[in-house]
């Protein structure tokens, strides 16, 4: 059974929090974490069947692109920042992980692993990854900027971004033993919990 | 669908924020659908400047469809086959209500010019009174666009308690410079006209229809997109026999010319005068910040720009959302495309109507 992601963040979102949720979906995750963490939760989303789902939820959601703006919800004091698998599909990553640090004092970010194996395999047989994970073919993703887990901890390190936990998933979602030890190769995501030095 | 039309009269008074006081007074009101035993499935709709208590249906007497008939109605985004839907003519309005058009009972003439200063605050407060006659203690759902939607934001800032939701469309937390200059030329272009007689022309048994026409002309431009606007006339010449006045060449002057001319046969100059000086005066920060007034609401907000509205674009409905965020408030902001310009918050449209119905019925 696959794990949810509320499930593997469960520990780092503290009861009452303030929480922002770029690229939120459906608006499940902050709706479990309204629920059981009491937090005052927003999320950020441009799909309008999406949004649409949150309303119907009682999330709040604002309808915004996130590649315009991270900037303007910096007044609102927000604990932490969430960016699920989204990271990859923004023009300057690297500007809104900053951006995210900037308006809350954590962030949780998970994304793909292009260096997990099967990727690596896909791309010495000569073709685009094609993984459970990565589910889309080359012309249809959404995915602009696709890295490694080595990758991303190298930019981390280099934005001066501290990573105070990180959790990294098998591929379906379980925590086994060679992701955990080996992640840039057996990991099919990352799931990280990042913040300012 | 059925319509309750009633005349309520409110011996208690009203004290204004201006200072001034109405010892007694009149709302018109019109309601549909059925208010549930445990009165919770009330709603509140507050109409915009020129807009009265006849949002939804057919009325039988003047012929007309109600403004948000598009909205309201069975099996629509408001579905009056669940909600309790009352809507009342705002104070100082032409269509009913206690307003210029009324008499005043301490002097047994007509208030005209002398009907006090109105604000969005005073339809609000005048609204309570009628929430509580009505026995109703939380509206289920508070919701109006432009003018309408700043009275559905002062309901959630004024009376956090009496209600759940609030839909806030095509609105602002205050009117900008430009929303103030466009008032300003057709207040002139009433004042200016030679029946105004410093406002008593009812006395002298005339009206600035000139003036009142000229100001909802200018009124319509606003309301429409540059866009829709092509869209809907281009550069069509009007047809011969169809032409109001000689001096007309284009479709979109015979429109115009319609517009004025019909909303001159009905509306108050006093009341134009009025509903747009409330307009203007509007600002839900009052004096203090917009964070500190909006800290104490505790309803849900549905705020709702449209893409091509250029009187109150979007980003002010963003401006509300933001500072309704600042202090934790559940606001949620969704821009949609809306073809009509401000106007677009008056047509249904698939998504505006999912987001509506979905918002309503959130639990």
């Amino acid at each position: 059974m696959t794990i949810s992601l509320s499930k593997i963040i469960n520990d780092w979102i503290p009861d009452n929090s303030k929480v922002i949720d770029f690229g939120c979906g459906d608006g499940s995750l902050l709706k479990e974490f309204i629920d059981t963490k009491k937090i005052q939760g927003y999320g950020i989303e441009i799909d309008h069947k999406k949004i649409q789902e949150c309303i119907e939820k009682g999330v709040p959601v604002i309808q915004q692109d996130i590649d315009k703006g991270i900037k303007e919800f910096e007044s609102s004091n927000f604990d932490i920042s969430i960016m699920a698998s989204s990271i990859q599909c923004l023009k300057n990553p690297h500007v809104a992980l900053r951006r995210m640090l900037k308006l809350s004092n954590k962030c949780v970010v998970t994304l793909p692993n292009l260096g997990y194996w099967r990727c690596r395999v896909d791309l010495v047989l000569g073709k685009m990854p094609v993984t459970p994970n990565l589910p889309s073919s080359w012309y249809e993703t959404e995915n602009l900027h696709l890295c490694t887990i080595n990758d991303f901890e190298k930019l981390c390190s280099s934005e001066g971004f501290v990573i105070n936990k990180k959790i990294f998933l098998s591929p379906d979602r379980a925590q086994g033993f060679l992701a955990s030890y080996f992640p840039n190769l057996f990991a099919t995501e990352g799931v990280y919990l990042i913040g300012r030095e | 669908m059925k319509i309750n039309k009633e005349l309520i009269h409110f011996n208690e008074g009203l004290d204004l924020e201006s200072g001034s006081r109405l010892d007694s007074f009149d709302l018109m009101i019109e309601s549909y659908g059925q208010l549930n035993e445990d009165k919770s499935n009330a709603v509140l709709i507050c109409h915009a400047f020129s807009g009265d208590h006849h949002a939804a249906g057919l009325d039988p007497e003047s012929g007309g469809i109600g403004w948000w008939d598009n909205i309201i109605g069975p099996d629509k985004a408001i579905d009056t086959n669940k909600y309790f839907v009352v809507c009342s003519n705002n104070l100082g309005g032409c269509s009913g209500s206690t307003g210029p058009t009324s008499i005043n009972q301490s002097t047994g003439k007509v208030y005209g010019k002398d009907f006090p200063i109105v604000s969005v605050v005073d339809w609000v407060n005048s609204q309570k009174l009628l929430t509580d006659f009505l026995g109703i203690t939380k509206w289920h759902f508070v919701a109006g666009g432009s003018l309408g939607g700043m009275q559905a934001l002062q309901w959630s800032i004024s009376f956090p308690d009496s209600l759940s939701k609030a839909g806030i469309f095509a609105a602002a937390a205050k009117s900008s410079t430009q929303n103030i200059a466009m008032n300003e030329v057709s207040r002139e272009s009433i004042r200016k006209d030679a029946n105004f007689f410093d406002g008593n022309y009812i006395e002298k048994n005339t009206k600035p229809r000139n003036g009142l026409k000229a100001a909802r002309m200018l009124g319509h431009i606003t309301y429409l997109s540059e866009r829709h606007m092509n869209l809907k006339f281009g550069r069509k010449f009007q047809k011969a026999d169809s032409k109001l006045s000689g001096e007309i060449d284009y479709e979109v002057e015979n429109y115009l010319q319609y517009k004025g001319e019909k909303f001159s046969d009905s509306f108050d100059a006093n009341s134009y005068i009025l509903m747009t000086k409330a307009m203007d005066n509007y600002d839900a920060s009052a004096s203090e910040s917009l964070e500190d007034a909006m800290s104490k609401i505790l309803c849900r907000l549905l705020i709702i720009g449209f893409e091509s509205d250029w009187l109150y674009p979007p980003e002010r409905g963003k401006e509300i959302q933001l500072a309704g965020m600042k202090t934790n408030v559940n606001c949620t902001y969704v821009s949609l495309p809306g073809e009509q310009g401000h106007d677009s918050f008056l047509f249904a449209s698939e998504k505006y109507d999912e987001i509506i119905k979905s918002f309503i019925e959130s639990r």
